[in-house]
């Protein structure tokens, strides 16, 4: 079986601002790490490993300094990466994106069985790529799974987590899916791990390896354009309880308030 | 399928240098190294170093001022290097005020020689050591970030030979969690302790190999933060240190301000850990402070964008241990090299890094890395100009403890007489032993100045600090006995719930709670508890602040 799991670079954005005058990102100070939402997807690759001796294979889209990523993901037991940089694929919308990123898996041998994505990334909150990829190269796709398991005859079975519950989804490879954070916790690079990840050869491809249409990536191939980016107004903070002295004191406000609202009866 | 995976069988990996903290001191000591190894080495293999650093990228545990004495670099990097340092300013302009009250401060009319700082390189440590550690990748060392080294390891003779990683992945009643990662062992020919100030390891080899210095360490505590302002670039390059208020006549404290940029300043405040009264709160002294008329000005208009918090060991000449034993050497803060005349640790830090790794390339020539081949960086030290500076400010800090003007005294005769002055040793106690008990009946909360965007709060500076602990992992601040804290509480009042810069122990029914995952890694509590009843310890490798700019 062969699982790839994209990867992106994005900025922390436990420590990004905005800038109030320019609403652009400042991101003096903010360091880059792996989207949160990937590391998920990559355990559920390694669990998938662990339990049938799969090869995963990880794939970023970035500038040179996105590597990193693909070199943390080694140490933590992925067995190859490849960067995916372009001078012409800087600006890219997701679809632009999603077109890029699928052509780097068609190149992949032996085909990928499973490939698979966070949810989404935290710097754009759009959820697109992984869909968009599915739809690219013509797999199945499952959304939100937090859990992925592989029968021995080769069925793909996920729980994904909807507003109303919980969604059992079985179907045959392949398959995208992409991973919530409500799935087990991702393991941590060991130091032998982290040195192994050091030496490893990271081959990257470019537009002309990837065979992709100029027209198709970057900012002429995307569709979307940002015309603004602000911060929203900050909201109001909230009605406040102080529940230290007397908590049931509290608890009665709070219920008074909600039967007010008719939230409660 | 869940289940976790069984943890890979864990063989020692093998390493010729392996450094403990990837700090200044660390960094210079493996630059120095690698290179004199090009140098000198005959063409010979160069030694496999590896760094070991606990946070969870280079630099996210580095805090300083700092305005940098220059004698840093000598020796370790050329001039153009120097010049690439991220550096934002040089100092143009320095005062120094006397606080007299809350509102009035007087100038010195003359910046003390001992303090001057003229031309100095001011900026963030944080980003000079991810400078310092691409400098030393690119001579081959490599440097793994979010691994805590939790124990050295001996073989029967004593001789140190390797190291432990902590694991990772447990709950806080330390039991596995599903992504738990054992320890993994380190075996290296030498170890470089570089852990900065109150190194966990470097303690308890101390305390193990006797190496302890003739009198105990005494430190003191810095909080600092990092303040935005509107554009003013005629005071970019502007230092300005303070003596006085809000320290009381008898307490060892000053403030900081540095325009390291036309659109940034570090204020900060350092306070001696020696003071007596328990309900000290170092961060609220830090708040009066900013709001005094003569600091105030200096930010007006800004907002604090980070907040960081570190001890400094300031014992001087007498409270340095013992720097070398059978594999091993201690560099920079660990070892206590500070000058503490002026708080300045970087260039002592560095250099001394710099002799280690000159003795440790000689070492790794003649494979000799027993006392005998590591002694030889005791003896460069003590030739050296930074011990030189230590001999001669070594009474300064502990006259200070008695009273101000004793302090200023030593300081005077030290400088006039080149340290010949005065030629005893002052003593001084420890710092948890300074404490007094607090007044019976007297609540004393200090007062706070308003919370604004330019006096934050203890725990908005907690978030500014960007610490980040996994909040399901045991607790990494022992308290080790509960029976002393309840005495401690009549007694002192609790006095941990003032001094921790981080808001991490809050007292409640009666017990002492610990918030750890606000802890910032300063070791305050360590070394100011009373009882001396809270050992700190490495959390999850990955934790704590994450300055990044500061």
């Amino acid at each position: 079986m062969h699982i790839v799991v994209c990867l992106k670079q994005v900025p922390d954005t436990a420590n990004v601002r905005i800038n109030p005058e320019t609403n652009t990102l400042m991101r003096e100070g903010a360091e880059s790490i792996t989207n949160p939402f990937d590391e998920y997807a990559l355990e559920q690759a390694l669990r998938l490993k662990d339990a049938h001796g799969a090869r995963v294979t990880t794939l970023t889209m970035g500038p040179s300094q996105a590597e990193v990523v693909l070199r943390e993901a080694i140490a933590r037991g992925a067995d190859q990466g490849f960067l995916i940089s372009d001078q012409a694929f800087a600006g890219s919308d997701t679809w632009a994106t999603s077109y890029v990123i699928s052509r780097a898996i068609k190149k992949l041998r032996p085909a990928a069985d499973i490939v698979l994505f966070g949810k989404q990334a935290i710097d754009g909150e759009t959820a697109q790529v992984g869909p968009g990829v599915s739809e690219f190269l013509n797999y199945k796709l499952v959304t939100y799974a937090r859990s992925i398991t592989v029968g021995t005859d080769g069925r793909f079975t996920a729980e994904t987590l909807m507003d109303e519950g919980i969604e059992v989804i079985e179907c045959s490879l392949p398959v995208v899916a992409t991973v919530l954070r409500e799935a087990l916790p991702p393991r941590y690079a060991t130091l032998a791990g982290w040195m192994r990840a050091r030496r490893v050869k990271i081959p990257a491809w470019d537009a002309s390896r990837l065979g992709v249409v100029p027209d198709l990536c970057g900012l002429k191939g995307s569709p979307t354009r940002v015309v603004k980016i602000f911060a929203p107004p900050m909201k109001a903070g909230g009605i406040r309880m102080d529940g230290r002295e007397m908590p049931s004191l509290a608890v009665e406000a709070i219920l008074r308030i909600l039967r007010d609202k008719g939230v409660a009866k | 399928m869940n289940t976790p995976s069984p943890p890979p069988p864990s063989s020692p990996l093998n390493v010729d240098i392996l450094c403990v903290g990837a700090g200044v001191a660390s960094l210079a000591t493996v630059l120095a190294l690698l290179r004199s190894h090009k140098k000198n080495g005959g063409g010979n293999p160069p030694p496999r170093v590896v760094v070991l650093e606990k946070s969870r990228s280079i630099g996210n545990h580095v805090l300083s001022g700092a305005v940098i004495d220059p004698a840093a670099f000598e020796g370790l990097l050329d001039d153009a290097e120097i010049l690439r340092l991220p550096v934002e300013a040089h100092v143009t302009r320095e005062a120094f005020r006397f606080l007299a009250g809350a509102r009035v401060s007087l100038p010195i009319p003359w910046v003390p020689p001992m303090m001057r700082a003229q031309g100095f390189p001011i900026g963030s440590l944080s980003k000079i050591t991810r400078h310092l550690a691409l400098l030393c990748e690119a001579e081959g060392a490599e440097i793994y970030c979010g691994f805590a080294v939790a124990e050295l390891l001996e073989d029967e003779t004593g001789r140190i030979i390797g190291a432990r990683t902590g694991a990772r992945g447990m709950n806080r009643s330390g039991q596995p969690k599903s992504n738990y990662a054992p320890s993994e062992e380190i075996r290296a020919r030498a170890i470089v302790l570089g852990e900065g100030t109150c190194g966990y390891l470097t303690e308890r080899l101390i305390a193990a190999h006797g190496m302890q210095a003739c009198r105990p360490q005494t430190y003191a505590l810095g909080v600092k933060e990092l303040v935005e302002i509107p554009e003013n670039e005629a005071r970019c390059g502007e230092i300005l240190h303070t003596f006085g208020h809000p320290a009381g006549i008898g307490d060892y404290g000053g403030g900081f301000v540095y325009h390291t940029s036309a659109t940034e300043v570090m204020v900060g405040y350092v306070y001696g850990l020696d003071y007596a009264r328990p309900e000290t709160d170092i961060h609220a002294l830090f708040r009066r402070f900013k709001a005094h008329p003569a600091i105030a000005p200096h930010m007006a208009g800004g907002k604090v964008v980070a907040y960081g918090a570190k001890t400094i060991p300031e014992g001087g000449l007498f409270s340095v241990p013992s720097l070398v034993t059978d594999g091993a050497l201690i560099v920079g803060d660990s070892g206590g090299l500070l000058d503490s005349l002026r708080i300045k640790g970087i260039h002592m830090a560095m250099q001394s890094g710099r002799l280690a790794g000159e003795t440790l390339a000689a070492a790794w020539r003649v494979d000799n890395f027993g006392v005998t081949g590591l002694a030889a960086y005791e003896r460069a030290l003590r030739d050296s100009p930074i011990w030189r500076q230590l001999r001669r400010v070594r009474n300064v800090r502990a006259s200070f403890s008695r009273n101000i003007a004793l302090g200023v005294a030593a300081a005077g005769c030290a400088w006039l007489t080149h340290g010949v002055l005065p030629w005893w040793k002052v003593s001084m106690e420890p710092d948890h032993v300074a404490l007094r008990p607090a007044r019976r009946g007297v609540a004393t909360t200090p007062s706070h100045p308003e919370v604004s965007p330019l006096s934050p709060d203890h725990l908005t500076d907690v978030f500014l600090s960007g610490t980040i602990h996994d909040e399901d992992q045991p607790c990494h601040l022992l308290i080790l006995d509960r029976e002393k804290c309840t005495e401690c509480i009549t007694r002192y009042g609790a006095p941990c719930r003032h001094f921790c810069p981080a808001e991490v122990y809050r007292l409640e029914d009666g017990q002492i709670h610990t918030d750890f995952s606000n802890c910032v890694h300063c070791k305050t509590c360590q070394i100011k508890d009373p009882y001396a009843n809270i050992r700190w310890t490495p959390p999850n490798g990955g934790d704590g602040p994450r300055y990044t700019r500061i």
